[in-house]
């Protein structure tokens, strides 16, 4: 594998919160990459930073929230020299001409993120005319040859129909419309379908897959769902506390878990075509406070396999087949050998 | 119904929090302390003045700021310091007493327009209406116009015309409380409806009720200060902050006597000020839900 | 859209119906004969016993009270409110001569307001927790504390009579009527009414717009790339203005209320006096005339805003 194939990597990446007095260790040092054309599918508990880290990339913080470390590059076309995106100002121009054009997001919930006041039409064209200068007529065009890929009836009607007037489903595939009407190298998708139906759910997975393959578009999806990811994903990135404890192919993830937190994650999702009498398992104690000072692994006091070793030191990110990374002490045995 | 240790520990430990919550809004406590500065001097002036604020004596007419008279006199010989300080004792008791009947009023009306809901509740929900459409100080004057000037009365216009805004703040929180639980339960327990109203849905609206009537202790103050100012609030012969100001009418008092008026205005400005930094800090603590 | 704002006009005009019921009433309690109010007082001077009996029934006073409050009503529809007890002019002629001076201070100040306020309140919104942000938020509180008479005093002190800029009052100097010799008459009542209206909108216009910057939506745009200024004001300020708007609607008849003191204040001779003179003058047909229309003018014009609220969105616009 070489390095060209990589177009996005964060490394050691650290985000603050300060609320009050009070600081906040949102994500603590995240470290992945997401291959050109390929699906990074980043997993975790709720509140374990995943959006976080996805909103770090693109600078999107609240006022409250700030970078404090580590580094995101992106490298726009194979060969070019890589951007640091983390080291631009935090709503400058630079990082605005890459927002919503070359790298875009789609988030959680279709029935808030849409302005209620203008038409759908109207929102996707705004990102369009803001990267691109073509006429009205001409974006008009576009946009409603993208909402009809994106099976929008009528969508010659329906570009001037306002969000209120869209089903949740549909108000989706708006989103994702504004999302890719720049064609963009990376969409980030927070948890796409959580918010909605289940039938629904799996139309809009497809529908991104549709447009990842016809687009070239690399994929970050944010989930919980361990179902989606074993669908969607080619590589895995696998967070907890801020940290992520462990990445690899979905392969790699799904039949070697390394880290004691992915595997009780795997035990703890229902897998199709698992064997009927296992029971599901859930993991013991709860998700720590996020203002939690460590002292080291931050599993440890959940973690059947945890030492005095592993409450006292944070464990090195170590590599323990082509491209699986893990966070913990248990392999360095073994990596020794 | 006693409490046990637990709970009790539960009830200190949550005013610990919201004492510390108040102090830490530092506008909040500067208010409050000034208030009870203003209050205290108030009530102290007998003790800070050896002068009648009614007294008049055309021979120490329109004197400036002296000795004997800090803030001079007005333009029949009251020593003006006295008049501010025994003013403010009316000024803050019209306000207090305004805004408590005209809570009481309307956290009742509210009360049983939200309980009972239906047509009683129809008819009070249109009749707020109805006086939130009167300009406020148009409808006070036209009632001060028919029922003559007096302290008596105004406190009475004030309270009737000023009930409306506290009847929906209560009459919105006991149509959701009534879908509570607890007040299930007090149903199927058979608790008759005033009681259940009184005795378990009103305490539950206290903090918007004593945030808002702090503020509207603010309101009264201003509204009476301004009708005093026309003329048109209480007579003459009772010393109010407004009916000190009301001599600033003429140019020539602008102008010649700014001590006369700045005075009384800086106080009222003062009071109302605090109140409304010690009413936004309440609010903070004990309706933090709202706006 | 215009179901709803037939809605509008149909819950209006009860509520119209009802004070004038209520004014009506009132006026039949005051002493003296309705005569008085309904025939000059140059007529009723020379007019006999029998004649005014007559009159009466003519005039269907002796009828039941009900038909006579919708007869009064006609009356008053056709611009015809009866006459002064104190004075005998004609009431329609007085506010002729008064209401449209009141509405322009009014209006003025309603735009001052809006224009500062939802100015600074963005501005606070958008600078939350920075110097500029205290400094406006404390300054909307000192606003809502100082009595407009003692800011308009204060005013009158330092731009009249120290600086000499501007008038101490009245409405226009004599034998100039120009516009721009009556704006520097309107300068400080206009300001001075609109500065608690104007503190108020700030706070809640801060409030609104930090609830809006908060929404989803605002994420959205900002990931599209748009700059900080095109997402405030465009998504931001854009959807935190209905609530203000149906804020100002609440708060016109405050204002209007405010116009009585201004006017003193200021000398200005507009409806604020004439209501004032009244009542010291006892001319309780006046005052309740007045009071009325004004406050179906304030009534209707506060529904007026209400409907354009509703018209800026788009979920009542289209149903």
């Amino acid at each position: 594998m070489t390095r060209d194939d990589i177009v996005l990597e964060v490394k050691d990446l650290k985000t603050r919160f300060k609320v009050g007095k009070k600081i906040v260790n949102a994500v603590n040092g995240a470290t992945f990459s997401l291959k050109r054309g390929k699906t990074l599918c980043i997993v975790g508990e709720s509140g374990c930073g995943k959006s976080v880290t996805a909103h770090s990339i693109l600078q999107l913080l609240p006022p409250v929230g700030y970078i404090e470390g580590g580094e995101v590059l992106y490298t726009p076309h194979t060969g070019d020299r890589p951007k640091s995106l983390s080291s631009m100002k935090r709503s400058g121009r630079a990082i605005r001409s890459i927002r919503g054009k070359e790298i875009s997001m789609i988030f959680q919930d279709p029935m808030s993120t849409l302005n209620p006041v203008y038409t759908i039409g109207n929102q996707i064209m705004e990102n369009l005319r803001h990267h691109e200068k073509i006429s009205k007529a001409e974006a008009r065009e576009r946009i409603v040859r993208l909402l009809t890929e994106l099976g929008i009836p009528e969508a010659d009607r329906r570009f001037d129909e306002y969000p209120h007037q869209f089903s949740g489903g549909m108000k989706q595939r708006v989103m994702i419309a504004i999302a890719m009407i720049c064609n963009p190298n990376i969409l980030i998708a927070d948890e796409p379908t959580t918010a909605l139906d289940v039938t629904i759910q799996a139309q809009i997975l497809e529908l991104m897959q549709k447009m990842q393959q016809e687009h070239g578009t690399s994929v970050i999806l944010i989930t919980h769902n361990m179902g989606i990811v074993a669908e969607v994903a080619d590589d895995v990135a696998v967070m907890y506390m801020g940290r992520v404890v462990e990445f690899g192919s979905l392969r790699q993830i799904f039949t070697n878990p390394k880290h004691p937190y992915t595997r009780a994650l795997m035990r703890s999702v229902p897998v199709l075509g698992m064997d009927r009498s296992q029971e599901l398992a859930s993991i013991a104690g709860s998700t720590p406070d996020a203002s939690t000072v460590f002292t080291g692994c931050e599993f440890a006091n959940r973690c059947v396999h945890a030492t005095d070793r592993c409450r006292n030191h944070f464990p090195e990110d170590r590599e323990v087949e082509d491209g699986h990374r893990v966070r913990c002490f248990l392999y360095e045995e073994e990596m020794k050998q | 119904m006693k409490k046990t240790k637990v709970e009790k520990a539960a009830a200190s430990s949550l005013a610990k929090r919201n004492l510390q919550k108040f102090l830490n809004n530092k506008l909040a406590v500067v208010g409050a302390v000034v208030l009870l500065l203003i209050v205290l001097l108030s009530v102290c002036a007998p003790l800070l003045t050896p002068y009648d604020p009614l007294y008049i004596d055309v021979s120490q007419k329109g004197l400036p700021m002296s000795q004997e008279h800090p803030l001079g006199t007005d333009r029949v010989g009251r020593d003006v310091l006295a008049r501010i300080l025994y003013g403010g004792r009316m000024t803050i008791l019209i306000g207090v007493v305004s805004a408590l009947g005209a809570t009481l009023l309307g956290a009742v009306l509210g009360c049983v327009s939200g309980y009972y809901g239906g047509k009683i509740d129809k008819v009070l929900v249109y009749i707020s209406e109805l006086f939130q459409c009167f300009p406020q100080y148009l409808l006070i004057l036209l009632l001060v116009g028919l029922v003559g000037q007096s302290t008596r009365n105004l406190l009475v216009i004030f309270i009737a015309t000023g009930w409306t805004g506290m009847m929906r703040i209560v009459r919105t929180r006991v149509m959701s409380l009534k879908e509570e639980p607890f007040v299930e339960s007090c149903r199927a327990n058979g608790i008759r409806g005033l009681s259940i109203m009184f005795h378990h849905m009103l305490p539950n609206t206290l903090g918007p009720v004593i945030v808002n009537a702090t503020l509207q202790v603010a309101g009264y103050i201003l509204s009476e200060a301004s009708l005093s100012f026309l003329g048109m609030g209480v007579p003459d012969d009772v010393v109010t902050w407004g009916n000190i100001l009301n001599a600033a009418k003429r140019l020539d008092i602008i102008q010649t006597m700014p001590v006369l008026w700045i005075a009384p205005g800086l106080a009222i400005a003062l009071v109302v000020l605090s109140i409304n930094f010690f009413g936004d800090g309440l609010r903070d603590v004990l309706d933090p839900s709202s706006l | 859209m215009l179901k709803f704002i037939g809605k509008k006009i149909l819950i209006l005009i009860p509520k119209l119906l009802l004070i004038s019921l209520i004014v009506f009433l009132g006026l039949q309690l005051l002493p003296g004969d309705a005569v008085t109010r309904t025939v000059s007082p140059e007529a009723y001077q020379y007019m006999t016993e029998e004649q005014l009996e007559a009159l009466r029934d003519s005039l269907g006073l002796n009828d039941p009270i009900l038909i006579q409050y919708f007869r009064w009503l006609g009356r008053f529809l056709t611009g015809d409110f009866g006459y002064s007890q104190a004075s005998g002019s004609n009431i329609a002629q007085m506010l002729a001569g008064r209401l449209p001076y009141t509405i322009e201070l009014a209006g003025w100040a309603v735009v001052i307001a809006d224009l500062i306020g939802i100015l600074f309140g963005f501005v606070a919104a958008v600078r939350k927790n920075k110097p500029i942000d205290h400094i406006l938020t404390s300054g909307s509180v000192l606003g809502i504390s100082v009595p407009e008479f003692f800011f308009g005093l204060v005013f009158i002190l330092i731009f009249s009579l120290k600086l000499n800029w501007l008038p101490t009052g009245g409405r226009m100097a004599a034998g100039e009527t120009g516009f721009f010799s009556r704006v520097r008459y309107m300068i400080l009542p206009a300001f001075t009414l609109s500065i608690a209206l104007l503190a108020t909108l700030t706070r809640y216009t801060r409030g609104c717009m930090l609830d809006v910057l908060n929404k989803d939506y605002i994420k959205t745009a900002r990931s599209k790339g748009l700059g900080d200024f095109v997402v405030n004001v465009k998504h931001g300020l854009r959807n935190a203005l209905p609530p203000v708007l149906v804020l100002l609607c609440f708060r016109l008849p405050i204002l209007v209320s405010g116009t009585v003191i201004v006017e003193t204040v200021f000398n200005y001779p507009a409806m604020g006096s004439m209501i004032l003179d009244a009542i010291s003058a006892a001319d309780m047909t006046v005052v309740m005339v007045t009071t009325m229309v004004v406050a179906c003018v304030t009534l209707i014009a506060s529904n007026l805003v209400d409907i354009l609220t509703a018209a800026l969105d788009p979920r009542v616009r289209l149903d």
